[in-house]
């Protein structure tokens, strides 16, 4: 069977599909999932394909470009609609294709827009779907599910679409004209309720009235659905929810660093249990030291590029990493050394809830970023490890809670920091063969592997420089100059005791896992002599942290450090550089040692 | 509440404040960053005053009591600001705080090395064209191309170029920032965007990122330095400020006269309980200590013309010349558009793009319409 696209991209189905479709298809099946990064990577591929269509329809490069722009914030928006994910490109090349044809209809980009409502059209012919029309994109939606719940293989899926579509399509016929046209503008056109507000002339109170009151409706309208009053017949598998059960995880052996912690806890759900000292030794964070060059604000523990950090640490443990990132522009973000660098997207539960519904029902928790973790701390990575659509509400961990916590699904679209991500396990028996084959070779490259990220880390004192001029983190060795800097300092500049006391507390920890790590790796000979003397030094430097820790405990408060503590403190941190550096030096000849066992 | 990290200034206001008013005690609390003073507003122990660097808190309506009202009770006081500050603070019609930690940059040169060069000092009437060619006399490379000196000392922040764009007649935004489609992508923009990255990569005055530097700290191997109060102040506080003189930015094609402003508040939040003190406090805190201002040890701008006049400021020969300059600020975007304000590392990584791969700067321009 041959399929042709009368824009002359031609598909065909009877024949292997190429390495490069196939990554586009992956990315696309990512892309539908709410991952971002797939997406952008996605748009890099297909930009100036996209552009050359619109500029051979229009003529006109420069309208090209913002057509392009129009319509790949479309694709973004409806990724979900796409059903057969191979088929990305000429269904990329449709939206640019009505994009452009509508701008040529509208006579230039900056006349007003006047939308095409002519959705009922002949069968077949879907290039009449006007994507800047809601009711347009539903009908072509919903018509399309329905032929194919006719011919495609997985009926059911397709019919589940179906009436998801009617429902949303029901749902918003509950809405008046006005309503309806905000909630376009809204939701699909991206515009800020300023913006809507200018369009109407209205206040912007009104417009998030106006929105408030069409998602009660559409709220109530989900009610229906789960009694299974609308559509008729349909909605039984619209509304659900589903718990998973986490393994045990004390607090008692709860790692301060919660990513860290998370992900060890995340795998354990999927029956992976690993060591925390391997964790936190193969991550790096064992080792990491990072501190503001502000003050002893604690912001320096989370500095890094959450991103590549994730999958690459997750690729290292034989997993692959699906992202759903951003921050939203409304609201203030915090660790914006880390956050400011995702892409800005807009509060819309559509964009988060689907996603966790999909990994909980797959019996994967969500690693999720909660801004709204319970005191003394402000933000930490958490699992959401259950859903329940009638409630609307998820359920999730919080360091403080054992018990665990809720929050609407509307304080997740309203996170200001979006980072949810999911694993799976990277199915390749070959390289699961190979590392039971050679586990001795494999586990010492992995240890030699983190213990020259260790000594790297140390050496570096910018190892993480965010994209500004005013934010800077000193780490490594130079961290403790830094840190032991604040705390002798300028009386201008009195060191944040809170921030000082979740330092003191975190790096403590961190060293005494450090010490574990490397008692524990699979060297031989001098070089184990070696990793169990740089053990002993980040012992020594854990206990003089946890001195430290002892008289400035990690809680909130407004009350400063006296400076006989700060005198205290500098001591201690004093110490402990020299244990760290000494534990640093017997790394580097442990390295030595290791590289001459190989070659002989 | 603060997010600032110098608390001195806040520390001398208590101490005064409690000593005028026995009865009264000032609690500081110090924050991370905005979001945790959102998060404390938000608290059932939202603080009574709040302040906080820039002016993303302020953007959002109703968190702060508008001070318009207490400052009319105050005869003369809405004259004596700076009508320049007072444009970018009322800007939504409203005043959510009084301006603190005002900072704008100006050019300081170091005299020697113009001396040495055998270059006259440069004039508020000079060119950017005839910067670059100053920079170019005054930046000595050694055999090994690395730079002992440099002629422009200039970072990399899309806050810190928009001064240039401005003085182009360019903005990247809309006027109520609602868009930056049909500003940034604007040939003002694009113009004065290419010349600045001209420097870096045609002119070589300025350190690329990355770049090997044998110049020392800004204070040492540059000859010309875009800089802010901050950096003006500690040249004068550490006994430097003789070697370096002061000059407006350079002029560009576009000819118009702005400059950036930034500056930061302190504001009586809505949930105060006690909100005629806190007024009382955070105008004791802004506008009533000259001490905060003196020429010696300041790093910031007053937000009144007596408080220049009484710390002695104008009568200073560099920080007069920047206490002049407040007249001219215009409001930025990062002021008017969260979401452009939110994009600014991602920003800076294509400014990065143009300066080290050459990469198409109104290209990238363009691109950048979907940051606002």
């Amino acid at each position: 069977m041959r399929d042709y696209d009368p824009s002359g991209v031609r598909i065909a189905r009877d024949r292997e599909e190429t390495e490069e479709e196939r990554h586009s298809r992956v990315l696309a099946e990512r892309a539908q999932l709410g991952d971002t990064e797939a997406f952008g990577e996605l748009i890099e591929r297909h930009r100036s394909q996209a552009k050359m269509w619109a500029e051979r329809i229009t003529g006109n490069p420069h309208m090209a470009d913002d057509i392009v722009q129009d319509a790949l914030i479309r694709a973004f928006l409806h990724i979900g609609s796409l059903h057969d994910t191979s088929r990305f490109l000429p269904w990329l090349h449709k939206i640019v294709r009505n994009q452009a044809n509508m701008r040529l209809r509208r006579g230039g980009p900056y006349k007003r827009e006047k939308p095409f409502a002519a959705f009922g059209s002949a069968e077949g012919e879907i290039d009449a779907v006007d994507w800047d029309d809601l009711d347009s994109v539903l009908f072509h939606l919903t018509r399309t599910a329905a032929s194919e719940a006719n011919n495609v293989h997985d009926p059911a899926e397709s019919l589940m679409r179906k009436e998801l579509y009617e429902t949303i399509h029901s749902v918003l016929n509950c809405l008046n004209r006005k309503e309806r046209d905000i909630f376009e503008a809204y939701f699909f056109k991206q515009l800020s309720p300023d913006e809507i507000a200018a369009m109407y002339r209205m206040t912007t109170g009104s417009i998030y009235t106006y929105i408030h009151r069409s998602r009660q409706k559409l709220r109530q309208a989900h009610v229906r659905v789960s009694l299974g009053l609308l559509p008729k017949g349909g909605g039984k598998a619209l509304v659900k929810s589903k718990l998973l059960q986490l393994p045990e995880w004390p607090a008692s052996d709860a790692v301060m660093l919660s990513f860290i912690d998370r992900i060890g806890q995340m795998l354990a759900a999927v029956g992976d249990r690993r060591d925390m000292a391997e964790l936190m030794g193969i991550s790096g964070f064992a080792f990491r030291m990072q501190i503001s060059d502000r003050t002893t604000y604690a912001d320096g523990l989370y500095m890094f590029d959450w991103r590549q950090t994730l999958k690459a640490f997750m690729r290292e443990l034989g997993y692959e990493t699906t992202l759903l990132c951003g921050q939203l522009a409304g609201s203030p973000v915090p660790l914006l050394g880390a956050v400011e660098r995702f892409p800005v997207v807009l509060p819309i539960e559509e964009a988060v809830i689907p996603f966790i519904r999909q990994e909980i029902d797959a019996g994967r928790p969500v690693l999720y970023f909660d801004t709204a973790a319970s005191r003394p701390y402000v933000h930490e990575w958490s699992l959401i490890y259950g859903y329940d659509d009638d409630k609307r509400t998820v359920q999730l961990t919080d360091v403080m809670k054992p018990e665990g916590k809720m929050l609407a699904y509307g304080d997740i679209a309203l996170n200001p920091v979006r980072f949810l991500a999911s694993v799976r396990r990277i199915e390749d028996p070959a390289r699961a063969a190979r590392t039971r084959a050679a586990k001795g070779m494999e586990g010492r490259r992995i240890a030699e592997s983190a213990i020259l990220l260790a000594i790297a880390h140390a050496r570096n004192p910018r190892a993480y420089c965010p994209m500004t001029a005013y934010l800077s983190y000193t780490s490594g060795l130079s961290a403790y100059d830094r840190w032991i800097g604040h705390m002798r300092g300028d009386p201008a500049v009195p060191p944040n005791r809170y921030g000082a006391g979740q330092l003191a507390a975190a790096y403590s920890q961190t060293r005494r896992y450090a010490a574990y790590y490397l008692r524990g790796i699979p060297f031989q000979g001098e070089a184990m002599r070696l990793a169990l003397l740089a053990s002993e030094a980040y012992e020594q430097a854990s206990e003089t942290l946890a001195e430290f820790s002892d008289e400035v405990p990690f809680v909130r408060t407004a009350e400063a450090l006296s400076p006989e503590q700060c005198g205290k403190c500098v001591v201690w941190l004093e110490r402990a550089k020299a244990f760290e550096a000494a534990a640093i030096g017997y790394l580097e000849k442990a390295i030595d040692h290791s590289e001459k066992g190989k070659s002989i | 509440m603060t997010d600032f990290h110098h608390l001195h200034n806040l520390q001398d206001a208590k101490a005064s404040f409690e000593r005028n008013n026995p009865d009264v005690q000032v609690l500081i609390e110090q924050a991370a960053d905005h979001y945790e003073l959102l998060q404390a507003y938000k608290s059932d122990e939202a603080p009574d005053m709040i302040e906080s660097g820039g002016w993303a808190l302020f953007n959002h309506k109703d968190m702060f009591v508008d001070l318009l009202p207490y400052v009319d009770e105050v005869p003369g006081l809405k004259e004596d600001f700076n009508p320049g500050l007072m444009r970018v603070a009322c800007k939504d019609g409203n005043l959510p705080g009084l301006p603190v930690d005002i900072a704008l940059p100006l050019i300081l040169y170091r005299k020697d090395m113009f001396d040495s060069a055998g270059l006259p000092y440069p004039t508020d009437d000079w060119t950017w064209d005839e910067m670059m060619a100053l920079a170019e006399r005054l930046t000595i490379r050694g055999d090994n191309g690395v730079a002992r000196q440099f002629g422009f000392g200039f970072g990399v922040d899309i806050e810190e170029f928009e001064p240039f764009i401005m003085r182009n007649g360019g903005r990247y935004l809309s006027a109520d920032g609602s868009t930056s489609r049909g500003h940034v992508d604007q040939p003002a923009v694009i113009e004065a965007f290419r010349k600045l990255i001209d420097a870096y990569r045609v002119h070589r005055v300025i350190r690329n990122p990355g770049e090997p530097s044998e110049a020392g700290e800004l204070h040492q191997g540059f000859a010309m330095i875009f800089g802010f109060t901050w950096f003006a102040g500690g040249l004068v506080i550490h006994g430097l400020s003789d070697k370096f003189g002061v000059v407006g930015l350079p002029n560009m094609p576009g000819g118009e006269r702005s400059n950036m402003l930034y500056m930061g508040a302190a504001g009586v939040t809505s949930k105060s309980r006690h909100p005629r003190l806190a007024w009382e406090f955070v105008r004791h805190y802004a506008l009533e200590r000259a001490d905060a201002f003196r020429p010696s040890s300041a790093r910031t701008l007053p937000a009144t013309r007596s408080l220049a006049e009484e710390s002695g400021m104008t009568q200073h020969p560099i920080w007069s010349r920047y206490v002049q300059e407040l007249d001219h600020v215009q409001t930025s975007g990062f002021y008017i558009s969260e979401k452009w304000n939110a994009s600014r590392q991602l920003i800076n990584e294509d400014i990065h793009k143009m300066i080290l791969e050459g990469a198409d700067v109104a290209q990238k321009l363009n691109s950048w319409t979907r940051f606002a």
